[in-house]
């Protein structure tokens, strides 16, 4: 974790629209991630993102509504004809990442081994696998609505789509990426932009898209339980995703 | 490693129920290392390689199923996006001088030609390197270090045996995932031979000749090889 300093730092003699931009976002946040850089990062950090929220807040109640919509990607894929053994591993892994970060079990892990483990590919990327899988059967089971959204990234089937761009590990995610998630776990994502675009207006403000899941029961926003406010920030470079800390 | 070794066992055991299901495809794990298997795929009808059984190895590492298995054609086989197995390459005793053909034998027919890339192993394990054809010069690879063979090197009595039958196959690359399993990169392949590629070649005589429109060529070519590799011998 670093303060958002570091990223001002980053661009000292970059462009004058993305300092003010930082300015502006240091106002409202406290301190950036760093994902790696490999395609997954916003799978990876999203993962963080999550499990570090429940961590926190020791959100039961969050672990609780979520097991039902993972099952329900399980049947999801085996309605699209996905074999068992081809994705229960990774679902197995999540679940027990879930169970770990609640603290006061004999699995119970600290923070320092959340970071750890996020690092660990063995496990990482067998949670980025788990969200590819997620993220895939929620694009095909709700194909109409996704494939408008497809044909303007690419020239293919939503199936191809998903084949091609979506379960690959190291494919980069899209808006398209981003919905199908949030609306498959039921977890909205705040997704803040950092680029060079500047509004009309003459002042600069930085733009963000609050990704909000359909339906169903929203998590609590903070450990408070506010709901419809999405508790996972992430900050947007073109072609990367870190994660942010509000103040 | 573990997680690699877990998946290859249910892998396994789903092979086991699948085999019924699925006639043309017979997958087989090495008896000593699930890492390693073979696989028997018939050819599909109505191609230029109906009849014939091809003989394909798995390659598996513990980083399965998050990275491809290596498969290779170890059946000849001509087709676009195959590599073209040509068997031995023997390199003549103190041979001086620039290596540029290599005498290649197939089935007792001796041959000379060059060959843009195969991938080649010394037969009599006194190294552990591989040669690599690149540009009409024989590339050695040791223990990390590459050397060109260009004519500076002295070769003796180098028997080499030719593991080509690379395959070109998204799926295989770029495009894997996990999702995929070895069966359905069987059924992959099958496609595959079914529906060649001409666009990206691996064998450019067989790509040359179907995207110049002898389909002809490419299919009595192809059946012809289908009756000399993938075939049992008559009588």
């Amino acid at each position: 974790m670093e303060p958002l300093s570091s990223l001002a730092a980053e661009y000292k003699s970059g462009s004058p629209i993305l300092l003010e931009k930082i300015k502006v976002l240091d106002e409202q946040y406290a301190a950036i991630r760093r994902t790696r850089g490999d395609g997954n990062c916003f799978f990876r950090s999203f993962m963080f993102s999550y499990l570090e929220h429940i961590m926190e807040c020791q959100d039961q109640a969050e672990v609780d509504r979520i097991q039902p919509n993972v099952e329900k990607s399980r049947k999801a894929l085996q309605t699209l004809g996905y074999a068992d053994l081809t994705f229960e591993d990774f679902f197995a892994l999540f679940l027990e990442q879930l169970e770990c970060v609640i603290q006061g079990k004999e699995t119970s892990i600290s923070h320092e081994e959340l970071v750890i483990r996020s690092r660990d590919q063995s496990i990482s990327d067998y949670v980025v696998m788990f969200f590819r899988f997620v993220t895939s059967a929620e694009i095909q089971m709700r194909t109409e609505f996704f494939e408008p959204f497809i044909l303007g990234l690419t020239n293919t089937t939503v199936e191809q789509f998903c084949k091609l761009s979506v379960e690959p590990m190291g494919e980069e995610s899209d808006h398209v990426h981003i919905t199908a998630l949030s609306d498959a776990l039921g977890v909205p994502i705040r997704v803040v932009y950092l680029d060079r675009s500047s509004c009309d207006t003459g002042g600069v403000s930085v733009n963000h898209h609050d990704f909000m899941p359909v339906a169903g029961d929203l998590p609590s926003a903070s450990c408070s339980s506010v709901k419809n406010f999405p508790f996972i920030t992430l900050l947007y470079r073109p072609g990367h995703y870190d994660i942010l800390y509000p103040k | 490693m573990q997680a690699s070794k877990a998946r290859l066992f249910k892998e396994y055991h789903e092979v086991q129920r699948e085999k019924i299901a699925d006639p043309d495809i017979q997958l087989v794990c090495d008896e000593s290392n699930i890492f390693k298997w073979t696989a028997f795929v018939k050819g599909p009808s109505e191609t230029p390689y109906e009849g014939g059984v091809f003989q394909l190895s798995f390659s598996v590492s513990d980083q399965y199923p998050l990275q491809p298995p290596q498969v290779r054609f170890l059946t000849k086989i001509f087709h676009p996006n195959v590599h073209f197995k040509v068997g031995w390459i023997f390199i003549g005793k103190s041979m001086l001088g620039k290596v540029k053909r290599v005498a290649i034998t197939i089935g007792g027919v001796v041959g000379i030609m060059g060959i843009d890339v195969a991938t080649v192993v010394i037969s009599d394990g006194r190294s552990g390197g591989s040669y690599q054809w690149e540009w009409g010069m024989l590339v050695l690879e040791q223990h990390g270090q590459r050397a060109q063979l260009n004519g500076e090197h002295e070769m003796r009595n180098c028997n080499l045996e030719v593991e080509t039958g690379e395959i070109c196959l998204d799926i295989l690359k770029n495009a894997w995932s996990p999702a995929w399993t070895l069966q359905s990169v069987c059924r992959a392949i099958i496609a595959l031979m079914a529906h060649p590629e001409p666009d990206s070649p691996l064998n450019c005589d067989s790509g040359n000749l179907l995207r110049s429109g002898d389909v002809r060529g490419y299919q009595s070519m192809a059946r012809m090889y289908t009756r000399l590799a993938a075939m049992p011998k008559k009588g």
